[in-house]
Protein backbone atom coordinates (compact mmCIF):
# COMPACT_ATOMS: atom_id res chain seq x y z
CA UNK A 1 0.00 0.00 0.00
CA UNK A 2 2.87 2.73 1.28
CA UNK A 3 5.41 1.11 -1.05
CA UNK A 4 6.85 4.66 -1.87
CA UNK A 5 9.29 5.09 -3.67
CA UNK A 6 11.69 8.29 -2.92
CA UNK A 7 11.84 9.70 -6.62
CA UNK A 8 9.26 8.67 -9.34
CA UNK A 9 11.58 5.66 -11.21
CA UNK A 10 13.71 5.24 -8.67
CA UNK A 11 14.47 1.15 -8.37
CA UNK A 12 16.43 0.15 -6.02
CA UNK A 13 19.70 -2.10 -7.07
CA UNK A 14 21.74 -4.67 -4.86
CA UNK A 15 25.40 -4.74 -6.65
CA UNK A 16 28.89 -5.93 -5.30
CA UNK A 17 29.52 -2.68 -6.38
CA UNK A 18 27.08 -0.97 -3.43
CA UNK A 19 28.88 -3.71 -1.05
CA UNK A 20 32.06 -2.49 -1.13
CA UNK A 21 30.90 1.50 -1.46
CA UNK A 22 29.17 0.84 1.68
CA UNK A 23 32.17 -1.02 3.34
CA UNK A 24 34.68 1.28 2.49
CA UNK A 25 32.73 3.68 4.11
CA UNK A 26 32.62 2.22 7.15
CA UNK A 27 36.12 0.88 7.85
CA UNK A 28 37.30 4.42 9.68
CA UNK A 29 34.25 4.23 11.67
CA UNK A 30 34.50 0.72 12.33
CA UNK A 31 37.54 1.54 14.49
CA UNK A 32 35.51 2.79 17.31
CA UNK A 33 33.21 -0.86 17.79
CA UNK A 34 36.24 -2.37 18.40
CA UNK A 35 36.52 -1.51 21.99
CA UNK A 36 33.35 -2.36 22.69
CA UNK A 37 33.65 -5.78 21.18
CA UNK A 38 36.96 -5.94 23.99
CA UNK A 39 34.95 -4.88 26.34
CA UNK A 40 32.08 -7.23 25.72
CA UNK A 41 34.22 -10.57 24.78
CA UNK A 42 35.80 -9.69 28.24
CA UNK A 43 32.23 -9.12 30.57
CA UNK A 44 30.65 -12.13 28.84
CA UNK A 45 33.69 -14.52 30.14
CA UNK A 46 33.20 -13.18 33.36
CA UNK A 47 29.82 -13.23 33.12
CA UNK A 48 30.27 -17.30 32.64
CA UNK A 49 30.08 -17.72 28.85
CA UNK A 50 32.39 -19.96 27.57
CA UNK A 51 35.06 -19.02 25.06
CA UNK A 52 32.75 -20.52 22.08
CA UNK A 53 29.58 -19.08 23.22
CA UNK A 54 30.80 -15.55 23.45
CA UNK A 55 31.92 -15.71 20.16
CA UNK A 56 29.02 -17.65 18.60
CA UNK A 57 26.42 -14.83 20.16
CA UNK A 58 28.88 -11.97 18.61
CA UNK A 59 28.57 -13.72 15.09
CA UNK A 60 25.11 -14.67 14.95
CA UNK A 61 23.12 -12.07 17.26
CA UNK A 62 25.93 -8.85 16.29
CA UNK A 63 23.53 -6.39 18.11
CA UNK A 64 26.41 -5.02 21.35
CA UNK A 65 23.36 -3.75 23.67
CA UNK A 66 21.21 -6.87 23.71
CA UNK A 67 24.83 -9.19 23.90
CA UNK A 68 25.40 -6.81 27.07
CA UNK A 69 22.05 -7.09 28.36
CA UNK A 70 21.69 -10.78 28.62
CA UNK A 71 25.25 -11.38 30.18
CA UNK A 72 23.21 -9.71 33.72
CA UNK A 73 20.52 -12.61 33.44
CA UNK A 74 23.00 -15.19 32.44
CA UNK A 75 22.60 -17.88 35.22
CA UNK A 76 20.80 -21.03 35.40
CA UNK A 77 18.24 -22.09 35.19
CA UNK A 78 18.05 -19.56 32.42
CA UNK A 79 15.00 -17.02 32.19
CA UNK A 80 14.28 -17.74 28.82
CA UNK A 81 11.44 -15.45 28.31
CA UNK A 82 12.63 -12.30 30.47
CA UNK A 83 15.51 -12.65 28.04
CA UNK A 84 13.82 -13.06 24.60
CA UNK A 85 11.94 -9.95 25.80
CA UNK A 86 14.67 -7.88 26.95
CA UNK A 87 16.86 -8.38 23.63
CA UNK A 88 13.08 -7.47 21.74
CA UNK A 89 13.24 -4.13 24.00
CA UNK A 90 16.28 -3.28 23.66
CA UNK A 91 16.75 -3.75 19.97
CA UNK A 92 13.01 -2.52 19.31
CA UNK A 93 14.95 0.73 17.97
CA UNK A 94 15.59 -1.67 14.67
CA UNK A 95 11.84 -1.43 14.21
CA UNK A 96 12.48 2.39 13.57
CA UNK A 97 15.89 2.07 11.82
CA UNK A 98 14.49 -0.57 9.19
CA UNK A 99 11.00 1.59 8.76
CA UNK A 100 12.81 4.45 7.92
CA UNK A 101 14.79 2.71 5.42
CA UNK A 102 11.69 0.85 3.73
CA UNK A 103 11.80 2.64 0.58
CA UNK A 104 15.21 2.24 -0.36
CA UNK A 105 14.59 -1.64 -0.03
CA UNK A 106 10.96 -2.59 -0.23
CA UNK A 107 11.05 -2.49 -3.89
CA UNK A 108 13.83 -5.88 -4.41
CA UNK A 109 13.46 -9.24 -4.31
CA UNK A 110 13.16 -10.95 -1.13
CA UNK A 111 16.87 -12.02 -0.57
CA UNK A 112 18.31 -8.80 -1.86
CA UNK A 113 15.58 -7.46 0.53
CA UNK A 114 16.82 -9.89 3.42
CA UNK A 115 20.20 -9.37 2.71
CA UNK A 116 20.29 -5.42 3.06
CA UNK A 117 18.57 -5.59 6.05
CA UNK A 118 20.46 -8.78 7.52
CA UNK A 119 23.05 -6.45 9.50
CA UNK A 120 20.83 -3.33 10.21
CA UNK A 121 22.49 -1.96 12.57
CA UNK A 122 22.51 1.61 13.87
CA UNK A 123 26.06 2.79 12.80
CA UNK A 124 25.76 1.28 8.58
CA UNK A 125 22.13 2.96 8.74
CA UNK A 126 22.87 6.28 10.06
CA UNK A 127 26.40 6.22 7.13
CA UNK A 128 23.55 4.36 4.56
CA UNK A 129 20.63 6.33 5.27
CA UNK A 130 22.64 9.24 4.09
CA UNK A 131 24.12 8.17 1.45
CA UNK A 132 20.95 7.19 -0.04
CA UNK A 133 19.38 10.68 0.90
CA UNK A 134 22.27 11.96 -1.42
CA UNK A 135 21.94 9.42 -4.17
CA UNK A 136 23.22 6.52 -3.43
CA UNK A 137 20.42 3.72 -4.97
CA UNK A 138 22.19 0.78 -4.17
CA UNK A 139 21.03 -1.34 -1.27
CA UNK A 140 23.78 -3.75 -0.65
CA UNK A 141 25.54 -0.26 0.33
CA UNK A 142 23.37 -1.05 3.59
CA UNK A 143 25.28 -5.18 3.96
CA UNK A 144 28.45 -3.66 3.38
CA UNK A 145 28.98 -1.22 6.12
CA UNK A 146 27.09 -4.02 8.03
CA UNK A 147 30.06 -6.57 7.43
CA UNK A 148 32.38 -4.35 8.18
CA UNK A 149 31.24 -3.93 11.42
CA UNK A 150 30.11 -7.17 11.84
CA UNK A 151 33.84 -8.48 11.15
CA UNK A 152 35.26 -5.57 13.79
CA UNK A 153 32.75 -6.31 16.44
CA UNK A 154 34.16 -10.37 15.90
CA UNK A 155 37.58 -9.86 15.78
CA UNK A 156 37.25 -7.54 19.19
CA UNK A 157 34.74 -10.01 20.91
CA UNK A 158 37.40 -12.36 20.35
CA UNK A 159 40.11 -10.64 21.52
CA UNK A 160 38.15 -9.31 24.62
CA UNK A 161 37.45 -13.39 25.12
CA UNK A 162 41.18 -13.92 24.77
CA UNK A 163 42.12 -10.72 27.67
CA UNK A 164 39.13 -12.53 30.09
CA UNK A 165 40.48 -15.40 29.47
CA UNK A 166 44.26 -15.04 30.41
CA UNK A 167 43.90 -12.49 33.17
CA UNK A 168 41.23 -14.14 34.77
CA UNK A 169 38.97 -11.85 37.52
CA UNK A 170 38.96 -8.18 35.49
CA UNK A 171 37.25 -6.08 38.46
CA UNK A 172 40.26 -4.86 39.00
CA UNK A 173 40.31 -3.37 35.42
CA UNK A 174 36.88 -1.74 35.79
CA UNK A 175 34.95 -4.29 32.94
CA UNK A 176 32.44 -4.87 34.93
CA UNK A 177 31.04 -1.73 34.72
CA UNK A 178 31.35 -0.95 31.02
CA UNK A 179 28.36 -2.41 30.09
CA UNK A 180 26.45 -0.25 32.33
CA UNK A 181 28.89 3.16 31.77
CA UNK A 182 28.14 2.46 27.83
CA UNK A 183 23.93 2.15 28.36
CA UNK A 184 23.98 5.09 30.48
CA UNK A 185 26.13 6.99 27.71
CA UNK A 186 23.51 5.48 25.26
CA UNK A 187 20.82 7.05 27.27
CA UNK A 188 21.92 10.33 27.46
CA UNK A 189 22.81 10.51 23.97
CA UNK A 190 18.79 9.74 22.80
CA UNK A 191 17.68 12.24 25.33
CA UNK A 192 18.22 15.37 23.70
CA UNK A 193 16.15 17.55 25.95
CA UNK A 194 14.65 17.81 29.44
CA UNK A 195 10.85 16.95 28.52
CA UNK A 196 12.48 13.95 26.70
CA UNK A 197 14.04 12.78 29.96
CA UNK A 198 10.45 11.79 31.71
CA UNK A 199 10.51 8.36 30.64
CA UNK A 200 13.71 7.65 31.56
CA UNK A 201 12.73 9.00 34.77
CA UNK A 202 10.15 6.89 34.95
CA UNK A 203 11.63 3.91 33.81
CA UNK A 204 14.16 4.02 36.84
CA UNK A 205 11.39 4.72 39.44
CA UNK A 206 9.46 2.09 37.93
CA UNK A 207 12.51 -0.49 37.42
CA UNK A 208 13.70 0.03 41.17
CA UNK A 209 10.28 -0.34 42.83
CA UNK A 210 9.71 -3.75 40.29
CA UNK A 211 13.09 -5.48 41.44
CA UNK A 212 12.30 -6.74 44.35
CA UNK A 213 8.88 -7.83 43.43
CA UNK A 214 9.45 -9.87 40.27
CA UNK A 215 11.16 -12.25 38.46
CA UNK A 216 14.64 -12.11 37.23
CA UNK A 217 14.52 -9.16 34.26
CA UNK A 218 11.07 -8.91 34.33
CA UNK A 219 11.10 -5.38 35.83
CA UNK A 220 13.38 -3.99 33.24
CA UNK A 221 10.55 -5.24 30.83
CA UNK A 222 7.80 -3.48 32.81
CA UNK A 223 10.09 -0.59 32.90
CA UNK A 224 10.71 -0.35 29.55
CA UNK A 225 7.00 -0.64 28.72
CA UNK A 226 6.13 2.16 31.40
CA UNK A 227 8.73 4.54 29.81
CA UNK A 228 7.09 3.59 26.58
CA UNK A 229 3.67 4.55 27.35
CA UNK A 230 5.21 8.13 29.29
CA UNK A 231 6.68 8.65 25.34
CA UNK A 232 3.30 8.16 24.20
CA UNK A 233 1.17 10.15 26.56
CA UNK A 234 3.72 13.25 26.87
CA UNK A 235 5.47 13.10 23.47
CA UNK A 236 8.94 15.25 23.25
CA UNK A 237 8.85 17.22 19.68
CA UNK A 238 9.83 14.17 17.84
CA UNK A 239 12.52 13.99 15.12
CA UNK A 240 10.72 12.86 11.96
CA UNK A 241 13.71 10.12 11.36
CA UNK A 242 15.80 8.96 13.43
CA UNK B 1 25.47 -21.96 38.84
CA UNK B 2 27.02 -21.96 34.89
CA UNK B 3 24.65 -22.52 32.47
CA UNK B 4 24.37 -25.82 30.15
CA UNK B 5 26.09 -25.44 26.74
CA UNK B 6 22.62 -26.62 25.26
CA UNK B 7 20.71 -24.11 26.57
CA UNK B 8 22.82 -21.63 26.17
CA UNK B 9 23.00 -22.07 22.51
CA UNK B 10 19.16 -22.42 22.56
CA UNK B 11 19.35 -19.22 24.61
CA UNK B 12 21.85 -17.26 21.94
CA UNK B 13 19.67 -19.28 18.99
CA UNK B 14 16.18 -17.09 20.62
CA UNK B 15 18.67 -13.98 21.25
CA UNK B 16 19.51 -14.37 17.06
CA UNK B 17 15.81 -14.96 15.84
CA UNK B 18 14.41 -12.02 17.99
CA UNK B 19 16.98 -9.85 16.30
CA UNK B 20 16.52 -10.59 13.52
CA UNK B 21 12.77 -10.07 13.75
CA UNK B 22 13.80 -6.61 14.70
CA UNK B 23 16.04 -5.84 11.83
CA UNK B 24 13.50 -6.90 9.28
CA UNK B 25 10.27 -6.28 11.00
CA UNK B 26 10.56 -1.91 10.60
CA UNK B 27 10.92 -2.88 6.46
CA UNK B 28 8.00 -5.26 6.50
CA UNK B 29 5.50 -3.19 8.37
CA UNK B 30 5.56 -0.45 5.81
CA UNK B 31 4.64 -2.80 3.37
CA UNK B 32 1.21 -2.64 4.46
CA UNK B 33 1.05 0.10 6.77
CA UNK B 34 3.02 3.51 7.92
CA UNK B 35 3.85 4.06 11.48
CA UNK B 36 2.09 6.18 12.96
CA UNK B 37 3.64 8.97 15.07
CA UNK B 38 2.14 7.26 18.25
CA UNK B 39 4.06 3.96 18.09
CA UNK B 40 7.09 5.70 17.00
CA UNK B 41 6.93 7.52 20.10
CA UNK B 42 6.82 4.62 21.82
CA UNK B 43 9.45 3.16 20.04
CA UNK B 44 12.05 6.31 21.14
CA UNK B 45 10.57 5.86 24.66
CA UNK B 46 11.00 2.74 25.07
CA UNK B 47 14.44 2.45 23.47
CA UNK B 48 16.05 4.95 26.29
CA UNK B 49 14.24 3.44 28.91
CA UNK B 50 15.33 0.32 28.63
CA UNK B 51 18.90 1.07 28.83
CA UNK B 52 18.16 3.44 31.53
CA UNK B 53 16.15 0.52 33.71
CA UNK B 54 18.98 -1.74 33.41
CA UNK B 55 21.46 0.45 34.19
CA UNK B 56 19.56 1.05 37.54
CA UNK B 57 18.78 -2.58 38.31
CA UNK B 58 22.59 -3.06 38.13
CA UNK B 59 23.46 0.02 40.15
CA UNK B 60 20.91 -1.29 42.76
CA UNK B 61 22.32 -5.06 42.83
CA UNK B 62 25.98 -3.75 42.99
CA UNK B 63 26.95 -0.71 45.03
CA UNK B 64 28.89 2.91 45.58
CA UNK B 65 31.60 1.86 43.38
CA UNK B 66 29.29 1.03 40.44
CA UNK B 67 26.96 4.18 40.99
CA UNK B 68 29.83 6.30 41.14
CA UNK B 69 30.77 4.95 37.88
CA UNK B 70 27.99 5.06 36.13
CA UNK B 71 27.91 9.02 37.37
CA UNK B 72 31.35 9.52 35.66
CA UNK B 73 30.07 7.82 32.53
CA UNK B 74 26.92 10.46 32.00
CA UNK B 75 29.15 13.06 33.03
CA UNK B 76 31.85 12.54 30.84
CA UNK B 77 28.73 12.20 28.16
CA UNK B 78 27.35 15.02 28.55
CA UNK B 79 30.72 17.19 28.19
CA UNK B 80 32.19 14.92 25.41
CA UNK B 81 28.64 13.03 23.60
CA UNK B 82 31.28 10.28 23.29
CA UNK B 83 30.19 7.11 24.49
CA UNK B 84 33.44 5.32 24.38
CA UNK B 85 34.82 8.00 26.87
CA UNK B 86 31.90 7.73 29.14
CA UNK B 87 32.86 3.98 29.03
CA UNK B 88 36.43 4.39 29.71
CA UNK B 89 36.35 7.09 32.13
CA UNK B 90 33.65 4.61 33.97
CA UNK B 91 36.32 1.94 33.70
CA UNK B 92 39.47 3.80 35.22
CA UNK B 93 37.48 4.75 37.75
CA UNK B 94 35.91 1.55 39.11
CA UNK B 95 39.74 -0.13 38.19
CA UNK B 96 40.84 2.71 40.57
CA UNK B 97 38.10 2.29 43.21
CA UNK B 98 38.98 -1.39 43.27
CA UNK B 99 42.87 -0.66 43.52
CA UNK B 100 43.31 1.62 46.32
CA UNK B 101 39.90 1.17 48.14
CA UNK B 102 39.09 -1.80 48.29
Amino acid sequence: MSDVSPTPGFAPRFTAHGLVRGGQRLLPVSVFVFPFGVAYGAAAIEAGLSVDQALVMSLVVFAGASQFAVLDLWQAPLPFLSLALVVLAVNARHFILGAAISPYVNGLPPRHWFGSLMLLSDVNFADSYQAMKEGERDAAHILGGGLVLWSVWAIATAVGVFAGTLLGNLERFGVDVVMAAFFAALAVGMVPSFKAALPVIVACAVAVLALPLLPTGWNIIVAALAGGLVGVVFPSESKATP
Amino acid sequence: MTVDAQTAYLAIAVMALVTLSTRLGGAFVMRFVTLSPRVTSFLEAMSASVLAAIVVTFIVNNGTREALAVGIAILVMLATRSAIWAMFAAMAFAAGFTVFLT
